[in-house]
């Protein structure tokens, strides 16, 4: 029965664009668009160019593509359907999450993890049409591989987290946008969705380094394309498993000072 | 419009940013993370175009002044867009809330209302970063500054943030009757953070066309630019048509007015 539930609450968001067949046509037309340009320009770019930071074109033009690709398995637009933790906050109706039967840290990750599974199958289908039209290389081995899907399953853990911590923010801040958005910012430039780490300036991969968002894209990438050889897999995979560990421990505690302090601005 | 009309709006304009700043000024601790995050983000471009300079020298012949020029103009016009017309972008929110409807019972032009529903003040952040890159751009480039020259990039940040107008403006329209539509929106946003900031002629030919034709970046900050440091002649279009990108960012705009009015006479309420 509690297994039906929590299928039944992870599925609310993917339900919903499943039953709106125009939003995911155009989700795959803008997907389909978004690698186009990304292997196009990746490809410009090393035109006259055979390596570059330690990188060839078809590691370059792997990464960037996998880069979009598991972006998207956050990609549901989750501030249309209103059910984020800050319309609840500013409408008051936050106080539902804490009187019903599902507790609100249980209630979250099922919907979040509704969400990640969704964005998954977008990914792998995306993958599976990349690779035969050779826009994405295969990993450079087998364990390789292997190890890739272990990364990045942890990379999408710490990608949780981190998104949690955003929400919980709200019962301090009320607004929360621009730490939002500042985190959406350091995602994508930290975690190597804007370019690969590997071509940033050293000073800017050291911060990088020290903080948790390289472990979404830039580490689990890395070892896919093999910038990042299979031996140092145990220590890259003990970093990321220390980030979880950290978040986990944090996010737990802010939620607890989170239900001591549910502040009705609104409703 | 009567003058005593638009110094109405005017007023009224600064009335309610004024208000809208000081309701901002509630959330402090947003406050100050919204001016840092307009910075960063503005930052971010600067980040991938000095990959690009850096790492891929060969750049189309363009030299590292000339590339900061495209991004300056590209930041400081983004900026310019982002402080009088980003709210077009929540149209979606004002649909399903509801709100809209309150708009269409003031006294007021509706668009007006819609630009002046929230102040932003990452803007603030895309504004210095942008004008700082400008600034840099300005004086390192071998540019004979006339009052022709200056008057030029004056109307080409002002065309630029006209034409992102245009294009968010016709893009809102569509929340008039599908209230979901923002993910086009931020998708197209995204397009042009990514592709806007530097020389469109490193990328293939199809490319650099569609973001010319079908998605009109190349008129906000590549042409401009080209057309400044004297290179209008290889650009994929006659060398007119790219000096005058400020005009078609008017002209766009006027268009996309047109096309939103429209679209508000045709609406019916889908929200509440």
């Amino acid at each position: 029965m509690r297994a039906r539930h929590a299928r039944r609450v992870a599925w609310i968001a993917p339900h919903g664009e499943l039953l709106a067949p125009p939003r995911l046509t155009a989700a795959a037309v803008r997907l389909a668009v978004q690698v186009l340009f990304v292997v196009c320009l990746w490809r410009a770019l090393y035109a006259s160019t055979a390596v570059s930071a330690g990188l060839d074109r078809g590691q370059a033009v792997s990464y960037a593509v996998l880069a979009v690709l598991i972006s998207r398995i956050r990609g549901l637009d989750q501030f249309t359907a209103r059910d984020n933790v800050l319309h609840h906050v500013q409408r008051g109706t936050i106080v539902y999450w804490f009187v019903r039967p599902l507790a609100p840290a249980r209630y979250y990750l099922l919907r979040s993890a509704g969400d990640q599974v969704f964005g998954l199958a977008w990914a792998v289908l995306a993958y599976l049409c990349c690779l035969p039209l050779a826009a994405v290389e295969p990993p450079v081995s087998a364990a390789a591989g292997a190890v890739f899907l272990v990364s990045m399953l942890l990379g999408q853990v710490t990608l949780y987290y981190l998104s949690l911590v955003t929400d919980l923010l709200c019962f301090w801040l009320v607004v929360n946008d621009s730490v939002l958005r500042l985190v959406q910012f350091a995602q994508n430039l930290l975690s190597g969705a804007i370019a690969p780490l590997w071509f940033f300036p050293g000073w800017l991969r050291l911060l990088a380094e020290w903080l948790p968002f390289q472990a979404i894209l830039h580490l689990p990438l890395s070892l896919y394309i093999g910038a990042i050889p299979l031996r140092s897999a145990p220590a890259v995979l003990a970093v990321q498993c220390g980030w979880c560990a950290g978040l986990a421990v944090l996010t737990r505690i802010l939620w607890w000072r989170a239900g001591m302090r549910v502040a009705v601005q609104g409703g | 419009m009567g003058l005593a009309r638009s110094r109405t709006l005017v007023r009224v304009a600064l009335r309610i940013t004024a208000v809208n700043f000081r309701a901002q000024l509630e959330y402090r601790v947003n406050f100050a993370l919204a001016v840092v995050e307009g910075i960063a983000w503005q930052s971010s471009l600067l980040v991938f175009a000095s990959i690009l300079l850096t790492r891929f020298p060969a750049f189309s012949g363009w030299t590292t002044s000339g590339v900061l020029l495209v991004a300056g103009l590209r930041m400081l016009s983004h900026g310019l867009y982002t402080f009088v017309f980003r709210n077009v972008q929540a149209l979606t929110e004002l649909v399903q809330s509801g709100r809209l409807e309150t708009f269409l019972l003031r006294p007021l032009p509706v668009y007006f209302q819609v630009l002046f529903s929230a102040l932003h003040l990452s803007t603030l952040g895309d504004l210095a970063v942008g004008a700082g890159i400008l600034a840099v751009a300005v004086s390192e480039l071998e540019i004979a500054w006339t009052v022709g020259t200056v008057t030029y990039l004056a109307c080409a940040l002002v065309g630029g943030a006209l034409l992102e107008a245009a294009i968010q403006t016709a893009l809102s329209c569509a929340a008039f009757r599908f209230p979901t539509t923002r993910s086009w929106a931020n998708w197209v946003d995204e397009l042009m953070l990514t592709f806007g900031a530097y020389p469109l002629g490193i990328l293939p030919a199809f490319m650099a066309g569609a973001l010319t034709f079908v998605l009109p970046l190349a008129f906000i900050a590549y042409f401009p630019a080209a057309a400044l440091t004297g290179r209008a002649d290889d650009l994929g279009v006659p060398a007119a048509v790219a000096t005058l990108s400020p005009l078609f960012g008017l002209l766009a705009f006027i268009a996309a007015l047109r096309l939103w009015s429209w679209s508000l006479r045709h609406y019916q309420g889908i929200g509440g």
